[in-house]
């Protein structure tokens, strides 16, 4: 049982194309801010910040890193001990979509997460903002892509207008809350020998949310 | 049939290789990393065929010690929840390589990128293959190659080492020689003498080999080779032991922190004037003391009126012997070529674009980035800004004046205030490219230009602040990380706009040593060693630190103080090779006094007398590099005639 006077510390890596605004998400998140022409990010960034959730408080330290691919060596060993890896792409982006699957597998690679089906991941639609006509990538999209992948967490957001931001950090947490709960569990029932290749037949609850069709 | 098994006898080891260049069988282990050991074969049952072999082997790659990337993997801020099934570790393991070269083989060898890469040829103009030497250099194993082959250096190209044929009447001389020290057959005390080398910093070993190689000329000359015992040899290697400051690989080893002198005030001066900049022009238009004017510039700047004009100089666009004639055909020429350049890539159409994904792909990150370049300046502020435009226009040129290259972050933060400054696409184009020369190799596809600058800059501040530096190492640190903006963009995010042009100016000059940068970053470092150092800061604690003084540095202080570093660091007693290599100083540790030439050729890749540009050499070039049949010959008679 987790003590409720302590903070945990969960380390989130936020992964995307250049350009589809991780910095802008941390930035909005952490401190409420929004510039549209601030700086692409060199290097490596991070920034702190609680959450409350469920009358707990977990202190996410989000990293944020550079999307060129040359920066790839520089960028793969902070992945290392991330418990949350946020997948972003922009909506008015196709490209930034369509390479989700390389961000996901060069997380899954570099993070030294052990079971495959327990890669902490959420998928981020950003830019949700833009007029309809400059979307390229639509929620339905989004959410098969999701499906298809095995990652039961996504939502559409705008740092520009803050609409979902909060709710996809919040989503991050619950999701590994979720993960952890199940790895509990299967702490207990492993010491029974449970069959690890029969499928796994739970329902998967979608927690899905487009800006678009907000409930 | 008797089946002993064949005796191995390592003589070399070294660890941290790259494999850069390697024959298609081994394509699959090209950049990744291995150890590369010398080692004894003896043939199983016949005591006297003993063979020798190079070979490289790539390191085992496990989940747990992700050795690729070993020299980042520091960042394991959270602790590690232990989940389920944490026992079921992925077969990773056995994915190992190897790659063996037999001696015979090798034709010729470069060694390149500051003594980091070594390239072996097999003399039909192939590379048999390279390496990238990351903990360290290689100086190590062409000290021991030197023994082991018979090579000479290129009279052509300091860098290539031409071995000789071992019918030629060198070798045969040489060979005889060998026999007359009588070295090798007597229990392996010729290998145990290299394993001691081994042990030692390399400074050592290398003036230790120069004497073996001393040793072997003087023979060849045709003195008595009994006078000098094979006693006396080993005493004369040992002896360096003691005395010579240790740099093991990667680290001085402190036992009693040598003193340095005292750090002098280096006060900053006042910018180059008009009136100083005019009265160095000659009745042609021509510089007459370029040496002066740079130590001006070094000392204090450019003044704002004439930055304009000095820039081009500075970048290369103008060289500094040009004359008024030669600027004005060269201003012809180059805006010539540049609109030949831009209007090939403005010319592909959206079809083109679409079936070209490696442009497109270009395109879209330069148009994204200058979008988020300087944007609080007011000449890149609002929407639609010309400037802007003009910014991605020059970035895109670039792309089709070095494709391969491309476009790469980092790249727009350079640009944009010579743009700024210019005012004129052609001439920030030029001036452009004349930056991208000097800091190229920031932008090496596997980043090895970074990671050797801040394996440097780890070098030299164990040298001047070693409580620091071995904190650091303490607290996973030791990759020195935490300056990667800095030293990719060259402060281009720390300084405000008036002091990145009066720093770069500064830089630009290459004065007074190569890597000046990195002293500025030792001297920042060093000015910062009780933050960084308190409440047991580690790496992430560090890095936070790190960016948060972006904005905050006293650039005029940190260029004094730097300039304090470096002369504390020439007049040092203790000083390494290793630092003199980083800064471009001559190196001493080989020196062979038989043949001073020689030496002077071996010891000094880095070695340029014009200290205005700095070495900037990519690390590809090595990939340019043909050599014929020949040419070997050719190398073979000219390097013979030293022999």
């Amino acid at each position: 049982m987790r003590s409720t006077t302590k903070n945990t510390l969960l380390k989130v890596v936020i992964l995307g194309d250049g350009g589809v605004g991780k910095s802008c998400l941390m930035n909005r998140f952490v401190s409420n801010q929004f510039d549209e022409h601030s700086f692409h990010t060199i290097g490596v960034e991070f920034l702190n910040k609680d959450i409350e959730i469920d009358g707990e408080t977990y202190t996410l330290q989000i990293w944020d890193t550079a999307g060129q691919e040359r920066f790839k060596t520089l960028r793969t060993p902070f992945y290392r001990g991330s418990d949350i890896c946020i997948l972003t792409y922009a909506v008015d982006d196709k490209t930034s979509f369509k390479n989700l699957d390389m961000w996901r597998k060069e997380f899954a690679n570099y993070a030294d997460v052990k079971e495959n089906n327990q890669v902490p991941f959420i998928v981020v639609g950003n830019k949700s903002d833009v007029p309809t006509e400059e979307r390229e990538v639509s929620p339905l999209e989004m959410e098969t892509w999701c499906n298809d992948n095995g990652i039961t967490s996504c939502i559409e957001t705008s740092a520009k207008s803050a609409s979902n931001v909060q709710e996809a950090f919040k989503m991050a947490v619950q999701h590994w809350l979720k993960l952890e709960s199940r790895a509990d569990k299967s702490e207990t029932v492993i010491n029974d020998t449970v069959d690890l290749s029969k499928k796994q037949t739970e329902n998967r609850t979608s927690c899905c949310i487009g800006s678009s069709d907000d409930k | 049939m008797e089946t002993e098994p064949d005796e191995y006898h390592d003589c070399f080891m070294q660890d941290g290789v790259l494999l850069k260049q390697a024959p298609s069988s081994h394509m699959t282990a090209l950049n990744t990393i291995g150890t590369l050991y010398i080692y004894e074969v003896t043939r199983s049952g016949e005591s006297c065929n003993k063979k020798l072999l190079l070979e490289w082997k790539q390191n085992d790659i496990t989940v747990d010690s992700d050795v690729q990337y070993q020299e980042w993997a520091v960042v394991n801020t959270v602790q590690k929840r232990i989940r389920t099934l944490s026992e079921n570790m992925p077969e990773h393991h056995n994915r190992s390589k190897s790659l063996k070269i037999n001696f015979d083989e090798i034709k010729s060898f470069k060694v390149c990128n500051k003594n980091r890469q070594l390239t072996f040829y097999d003399g039909t103009s192939e590379r048999i293959c390279g390496f990238l030497f990351q903990h360290g250099n290689c100086e190590h194993l062409v000290g021991m190659l030197k023994t082991i082959l018979k090579v000479g250096v290129s009279r052509r190209d300091k860098q290539i080492y031409v071995v000789y044929d071992s019918n030629s009447p060198e070798f045969q001389e040489l060979n005889r020689s060998f026999a007359a020290l009588n070295l090798k057959n007597e229990d392996n005390s010729f290998w145990h003498m290299f394993k001691h080398f081994k042990e030692n910093p390399y400074e050592g070993s290398l003036g230790a080999f120069a004497k073996v190689t001393n040793f072997v000329y003087r023979s060849v000359e045709g003195s008595d080779p009994d006078i000098l015992s094979r006693d006396e040899l080993y005493s004369s290697i040992t002896e360096l032991d003691d005395g010579v400051p240790h740099s093991g690989g990667e680290y001085e080893v402190i036992n009693a922190l040598p003193q340095l002198p005292r750090r002098k005030e280096f006060p900053r001066c006042n910018p180059l004037t008009e009136e100083q900049w005019r009265s160095q022009f000659n009745s042609l238009g021509q510089l007459e003391d370029v040496d002066s004017i740079k130590n001006l510039i070094f000392r204090g700047g450019v003044s704002p009126t004439i930055r304009k004009e000095v820039w081009k100089f500075l970048l290369d666009y103008f060289p500094w012997d040009s004359t008024d004639l030669d600027r004005q055909q060269l201003i012809n020429k180059k805006n010539e070529e540049y609109y030949v350049m831009k209007l090939q890539w403005k010319s592909i159409s959206q079809k083109q674009e679409d079936n070209f994904s490696d442009y497109a792909q270009r395109k879209c990150q330069v148009i994204k980035d200058v979008n988020r370049t300087d944007r609080t300046l007011e000449f890149y502020a609002g929407d639609n800004n010309i400037n802007i435009q003009t910014l991605g226009d020059i970035l895109m040129t670039y792309v089709m004046y070095n494709f391969d290259l491309g476009y790469v972050q980092g790249m727009s933060d350079l640009l944009s205030p010579i743009l700024w400054l210019m005012q004129d696409e052609n001439d920030s184009f030029w001036c452009f490219v004349g930056f991208m020369e000097k800091v190229m190799s920031n932008f090496d596809i596997d980043q090895a230009g970074m990671k050797e600058q801040l394996t440097q800059l780890r070098v030299l501040l164990s040298f001047i602040d070693p409580v620091l530096a071995n904190y650091l190492e303490k607290h996973d640190c030791g990759n020195m990380f935490f300056c990667f903006r800095w030293l990719l963009v060259w402060f281009k995010r720390e300084l405000n706009q008036d002091d990145i042009l009066r720093f770069w100016e500064v830089l630009w000059t290459g004065y007074p040593c190569h890597n000046f940068h990195l002293l500025v970053s030792v001297a920042i470092l060093e000015h910062e060693s009780e933050a960084l150092m308190e409440n047991d800061n580690g790496f992430t604690e560090i890095l936070k630190y790190i960016n948060e003084l972006s904005g905050k540095l006293n650039m005029e202080l940190m260029l004094n103080k730097a300039e304090g570093i470096y002369n504390q660091i020439k007049e040092a007693d203790h000083l390494t090779d290793s630092v003199r290599s980083i800064l471009g100083l001559p190196l001493i540790g080989t020196k062979n006094r038989g043949s001073e030439e020689q030496s002077s050729q071996q010891e000094s890749p880095f070695e340029s007398p014009d200290l205005s540009t700095p070495r900037t050499e990519p690390c590809c070039s090595v990939d340019n590099v043909r050599i014929s049949p020949d040419e070997i010959a050719f190398e073979k008679s000219i390097s013979s005639s030293f022999l």
